[in-house]
């Protein structure tokens, strides 16, 4: 029925709407994300330019395409990772220079094509032993795989290329996720204390984590320090705007959230916790964003692409209250992504389907992995 | 630790945070003449050509008519259409805008001038912002004469051939037909109303008490006003709000039935009513069928054969209530005089009902979830 009713959407008025003319000429019709003075558009305009004049530049163009794959870190926007796409365009195969194998990588991590990633950070490594980018690259998508041991060997390899910061946060990354919290906060912590000069970007990653840890162990007032520090460095950032809501929506605090994200409705992950806040208060505005999010899925489903399948589990979970259609594509999610925020939705979906026969992969991976989380704990003793 | 921040932060996070880049491409092909509407994003077009002259961050409809001709132009030279291997010169008939869940788009709807006066199939080829956006896709809608297919183009695929043959009324008809069918048996709420009508039609009320019923034909001829009654309600309000005449809140809508069914449940252990159970199910019918209404839009209608969708989607409403009454009718008649079906069928089945449709009205009316 699902499928029969996204097939037909396509003659449903959600995605094909009434189009008008607008009355007067000085309507605003679309804001951008940026203005032409902006100095990141600036630099983007001159990679462009240069990587115009000589399209075959090899270093130009993997500048460009990383510029535009951090922008679209940063804005939550995939658009940019398309123009990224066309400036590597000219180096099919895999008989390219390190830098444009490591930028390709990035790129098919972000669809999901992690297998072919992978690769593509291996062939940079064996051209160039220290490029700690790809190596750290290659710790996440393990992470992301839950396969922790091979995620801590790309972390220890890590030594004698990167700073030290780099390594133990990578390794305290992996710690955190495998029963050692509390050692690994500890070690972050003492780590960021010993780099008072390490930049916004690295203060902001270290910050974040260490949240997240002090947040695991149930320390909130010590996990709301770390957030505001991260946030106080004034970097946008989708992942930290998103791991502060769920913090606070955890906390019982959707106000603030509403606060925090409401200037962010183009970002579907970030969308999706302002409705999810503003059902909590019974705001209006709950309705005409959960319907927005809705015709956003429906769209991303016209495509052919289903890439961000634990935030629609979520949509379908908190905000349509669907939770046998949530424990599906929770589930399906989990073939793929194995992050604790995955498992979470699962063991939600599951909890709310009373169906715990279908979350005994994530029962079984929270035992394997010795994840500590209270909250998590909580709705598995509930599932057993 | 660029590297470590981005990797470790973001290999993560959730991929698409916005909508890539898409065009809607609807194609009007009846076989004899062929027109289209193009949905392109501003974005994108600001990207391509460039529309915000003034550099402000904002783009006036003002800014878009002034390079109208350009965005003509440059769409309309990395689109192709052919109609049996021939090909269509295309021209510029209108500018419109339209809001898209991610943003304004610039709407150009378009004329193909084609050789031939008639022609079987369409060749769409598809290049726009294929060189600037490999993540680009063409989100294609072809209109038979109200019958519609659909297609993706990419830069793997920019080339579709689409056959301006139409599927049959009867095929669409019937995939109609198929869904009203399927709807009511997935509907457990409709399905347990009726149930709740039907449970006590092979009895007869004496003195507020169930008394077995002597003839078939008087329980036949009960259910059959129940059936009906219930029928022309639904019929009535799935027509009118599928027409958009009446809409009703869904909250609302769905409350109701809720209620409707404790209603008729209770009515089974302390009855009330049982001779005008008819009036009953025409009563609460009109409101199922706001909800029947709610799944026809969910599924979408074909503009220029809606009364083909209505009619078919109706009757496959009525064909599946009819299948659940014939299986129902000579069993619950069979055993009316039996203990079991007095006491464990209408008494206690009324009850598990009664209690099924109250935490519904719960969770629908509070919306909460309780179960």
């Amino acid at each position: 029925m699902r499928r029969f009713g996204v097939a037909l959407l396509l003659t449903a008025t959600a995605v094909w709407a009434a189009p008008y003319t607008p009355s007067d000429d000085s309507a605003v019709l679309e804001r951008l994300p940026t203005r032409r003075g902006d100095p990141v558009m600036a630099e983007l305009r001159q990679l462009r330019a240069a990587l115009a004049a000589s399209p075959k530049d090899a270093a130009t163009a993997a500048q460009l395409a990383q510029r535009y794959f951090d922008l679209a870190m940063a804005e939550g926007d995939p658009r940019y990772v398309g123009y990224a796409e066309a400036a590597l365009r000219p180096w099919p195969g895999d008989d390219a220079p390190a830098e444009i194998l490591f930028t390709r990588g990035l790129l098919r991590q972000y669809r999901h094509d992690f297998a072919s990633g992978m690769k593509d950070f291996e062939r940079a490594l064996q051209r160039e032993p220290g490029h700690v980018d790809a190596r750290t690259w290659r710790a996440a998508i393990f992470m992301v795989q839950a396969d922790y041991a091979a995620a801590a060997r790309e972390c220890a390899a890590l030594q004698g290329y990167a700073s030290e910061l780099t390594t133990t946060g990578c390794l305290a990354y992996v710690e955190a996720t495998t029963g050692k919290t509390r050692a690994a906060y500890d070690r972050l912590s003492a780590a960021l204390m010993r780099h008072p000069n390490a930049s916004a970007g690295a203060r902001l990653w270290t910050e974040t984590r260490l949240a997240e840890m002090a947040w695991r162990l149930g320390d909130a007032p010590l996990a709301e320090r770390h957030f505001s520090a991260a946030l106080k460095l004034g970097v946008t950032d989708n992942f930290l705007l998103a791991a502060y809501a769920d913090f606070l929506l955890e906390q019982k605090r959707p106000k603030e959230v509403v606060t925090l994200l409401q200037d962010w409705v183009r970002s579907d992950t970030l969308l999706l916790r302002l409705a999810i806040a503003e059902r909590a208060l019974k705001l209006p505005d709950a309705r005409a964003h959960t319907q927005a999010l809705g015709e956003r899925f429906a769209a991303a489903a016209l495509r052919g692409e289903r890439l961000h399948m634990g935030e629609e589990a979520r949509y379908l979970l908190d905000l349509k209250g669907e939770p046998r259609a949530a424990l599906a594509v929770a589930l399906d999610n989990w073939k793929e992504q194995r992050e604790p925020r995955d498992a979470l939705v699962v063991l939600d979906a599951a909890a709310a389907a009373k169906d715990a026969k279908a979350a005994a992969p994530v029962l079984r991976w929270l035992e394997e992995s010795r994840f500590e989380s209270e909250r998590m704990r909580r709705v598995a003793a509930s599932l057993r | 630790m660029r590297a470590l921040l981005a990797a470790l932060l973001f290999a993560v996070a959730p991929a698409h945070a916005h909508k890539p880049s898409d065009s809607y491409l609807t194609l009007f092909a009846d076989g004899h003449t062929l027109r289209g509407q193009w949905d392109i994003a501003l974005r994108d077009l600001e990207y391509a050509i460039g529309l915000d002259a003034d550099g402000n961050g904002a783009i006036t409809w003002g800014e878009l008519k002034a390079k109208q001709a350009e965005v003509d132009a440059y769409a309309l030279a990395r689109l192709a259409l052919r109609v049996d291997g021939s090909e269509c010169r295309l021209e510029p008939a209108e500018h419109l805008v339209d809001d898209h869940s991610d943003g304004a788009y610039a709407v150009l709807r378009f004329a193909a001038r084609c050789p031939s006066e008639s022609y079987h199939a369409v060749e769409v080829e598809y290049r726009l912002f294929f060189d600037l956006d490999p993540t680009h896709r063409g989100l294609l809608r072809v209109d038979r004469g109200g019958d519609t297919t659909t297609g993706i183009l990419s830069p793997e695929r920019p080339k579709l051939d689409i056959s301006a043959q139409a599927r049959s009324k009867l095929q669409q008809f019937a995939e109609y037909v198929r869904e009203g069918v399927w709807h009511i048996w997935i509907g457990f709420d409709h399905i347990l109303f009726l149930v709740s009508l039907l449970l006590p039609s092979v009895f007869v009320l004496i003195n507020r008490e169930w008394v077995p019923a002597h003839r078939f034909r008087d329980t036949f001829w009960d259910v059959f006003r129940v059936a009906t009654s219930f029928t022309v309600a639904h019929s009535i309000t799935l027509s009118l709000a599928a027409l958009s005449v009446i809409s009703l809140p869904s909250r609302l809508v769905e409350s109701t039935i809720a209620l409707s069914v404790v209603l008729a449940a209770l009515n089974n252990i302390w009855p009330l009513v049982h001779a005008r159970r008819w009036a009953v199910a025409f009563g609460f019918g009109l409101i199922h069928g706001f909800g029947f209404a709610s799944v026809l839009a969910d599924l979408g209608l074909p503009r220029d054969a809606l009364l083909l969708a209505l009619v078919g989607f109706n009757l496959g409403v009525e064909a599946g209530q009819l299948a659940i009454i014939a299986v129902f009718l000579p069993l619950a008649y069979a055993a009316r005089r039996s203990a079991f079906y007095r006491r464990l069928v209408l008494a206690g089945g009324s009850a598990l009902i009664a209690a099924i449709a109250m935490v519904w009205l719960a969770e629908r009316a509070l919306d909460v979830k309780l179960y």
